[in-house]
């Protein structure tokens, strides 16, 4: 089965005001959906990217090095869950319920190109 | 690392994140100093959102509440490196605190002195110089881990006004230059009556809260329930500490009978009272046991006397009214007040009989206090319903629906307008 790249981007803005009580109510609904894909078994992996910018490379021979991307939006890439799924409408399907969406958020959906699960 | 999310348990205590969130803010305050309140909420509310940001992907660690203070204090440690402000003895004195938060909850010890610091927050929060508005907003925040906005839904106000009262009573507390230390003599027993009217308060604005409305007002009941407990529990209790926690835990095992499936309001005698929540009212008891120890009668004695003689009785038919009457005697000569006579009228009518009930009713007609107040022409209502004066009874229903009152109240004044025809 192929798998899928879910890349989920916040706005940090969306948080700004977030009271403790609606935080644990936001991590529940993540614990809940995380929990659907395990149990239902197309879970594959799940990891947080840290909060610094990261590092961008560019160019050949001489390859330069640069803080950043500092994207145009107010976005940021949080991190990624790994998922197995029959085509894009069941992963598109199996996103749905990504809390994410409820706030605010976007769910880049990637499919991991079939030549390297055939390989 | 681990690529699977660690199949840790996935499901957080209640309340966890407002509770915990008090507790840093109060273990913070301790180590920085009053001060520094401010510092301490921001790296509590940094530390909640980076579990937010983290725990989605990684699962919710062994020890939630261990990681939340790790990671506030560490925060705590960063910023104060970062500003000039806090005094470097302070700064080298936080980092030189063993790391015992990760052994959190299996400490014993450690529990006891985080209960000791929300305490010690409690007081500080209701020092008498502090407006009562202030007081009750500060413990909300600070104590409660409530956030602004939902201080705000709860006390029916609005955001900015309780930003301002919140900044205007930080203010205060940093000009009175008051100590995270406990008070003692005649300042700890101010402050302990001043932190159980806090409570009360809390409780009751909770309580009034209707079924179906903001969920957020019935928590009011909890923490100050909670709140309650941990004073009555605490090393500085007093009998009146577990007189309020035996009156609010018999009027909150109440609350699920206080309406029906439909929404309808129930009367206390008409109550299912299988939906009583046993174990509050075992609580109610146990600390009811505890508030005789002492030698002086106040009014949340009494109350609390009241609500454990209807918690007592095995049925509605049980109840030892005449008991009843003489406590509301009692509360009538240590606090009168005109919602205190009519309550008293009711139990007048039950020992009595409705005729007497009307005359012992008929001085508050004219009190100011209660000309809004719906239950007075509503209790008449029912007195003249039992003496079989529908003419009367319906007019005393349609005054009532006159005033303010919630949707149910007034659908169950419709229905009682209903039986006059």
């Amino acid at each position: 089965m192929p798998s899928f790249m879910l890349l989920l981007y916040d706005d940090p803005a969306n948080w700004a005001n977030i009271s403790p009580e609606d935080m644990q109510k936001a991590i529940e609904k993540y614990m809940a959906w995380g929990g659907k894909l395990r149990s239902s078994g197309v879970f594959l992996a799940s990891h947080k990217l840290a909060d610094d910018v990261g590092k961008v490379m560019r160019g050949k021979g001489q390859v330069r090095v640069t803080d950043g991307p500092y994207s145009e939006t107010k976005e940021v890439l949080g991190g990624y869950y790994l998922i197995k799924a029959a085509n894009y409408n069941e992963a598109v399907e199996l996103s749905r319920g990504c809390p994410s969406l409820e706030y605010g958020g976007t769910v880049e959906v990637r499919q991991v190109d079939p030549m390297m699960d055939a390989a | 690392m681990n690529d699977a999310v660690p199949a840790t348990a996935d499901v957080l205590v209640d309340h966890l994140f407002r509770s915990r969130a008090g507790q840093m803010v109060a273990y913070l305050t301790r180590l920085l100093g009053p001060e520094h309140l401010d510092l301490a909420e921001e790296v509590v509310q940094e530390a909640l959102l980076k579990a937010l940001q983290n725990w989605p992907y990684s699962g919710i660690p062994d020890n939630p509440a261990g990681w939340l203070f790790r990671v506030a204090r560490n925060a705590a440690l960063d910023a104060i490196r970062h500003r000039t402000v806090v005094r470097r003895d302070v700064a080298s004195y936080v980092s030189t605190k063993p790391d015992v938060e990760v052994a959190l909850l299996d400490d014993a010890a450690l529990e006891e002195q985080l209960r000791d610091d929300e305490l010690r927050m409690v007081l500080m929060c209701c020092h008498p110089a502090l407006s009562q508005d202030s007081r009750v907003a500060l413990s909300l925040k600070t104590v409660g881990g409530f956030s602004t906005r939902e201080i705000a839904r709860a006390f029916l106000s609005d955001e900015a006004t309780i930003a301002q009262r919140l900044v205007r009573a930080k203010r205060q507390m940093r000009e009175s230059a008051i100590a995270f230390e406990l008070p003692a003599g005649d300042e700890l027993a101010l402050r302990l009556d001043s932190a159980l009217e806090v409570i009360y308060l809390l409780f009751n604005e909770g309580y009034t809260a209707q079924s179906g409305e903001d969920l957020v007002r019935h928590d009011l009941c909890g923490e100050a329930l909670r709140l309650g407990r941990l004073l009555a529990t605490s090393s500085v209790s007093t009998p009146q500490a577990h007189a309020l926690v035996a009156l609010m835990a018999f009027q909150a095992a109440r609350l699920p009978a206080r309406v029906d499936a439909a929404g309808e309001l129930v009367l206390l005698e008409d109550q299912d009272r299988s939906l009583w929540d046993q174990k509050l009212v075992g609580l109610g008891f146990r600390h009811f046991g505890k508030c005789a120890e002492g030698t002086q009668m106040s009014t949340y004695h009494v109350q609390a006397a009241i609500a454990a003689v209807y918690a007592g009785a095995e049925q509605a038919g049980d109840i030892n009214w005449p008991a009843i009457l003489s406590l509301y005697d009692q509360l009538m000569e240590i606090s009168p007040s005109p919602v205190v006579a009519l309550n008293r009228a009711v139990a007048v009518s039950k020992v009595h009989g409705a005729q007497a009930a009307l005359v012992a009713l008929r001085p508050l007609v004219e009190d100011r206090t209660l000309r809004n107040y719906y239950l007075l022409p509503a209790v008449q209502g029912r007195l003249h319903l039992d003496l079989g004066d529908r003419e009367a009874a319906a007019d005393c229903f349609r005054r009532a629906l006159e005033r303010s009152c919630s949707g149910p109240e007034k659908r169950f004044l419709q229905r009682k307008l209903g039986e006059c025809m």
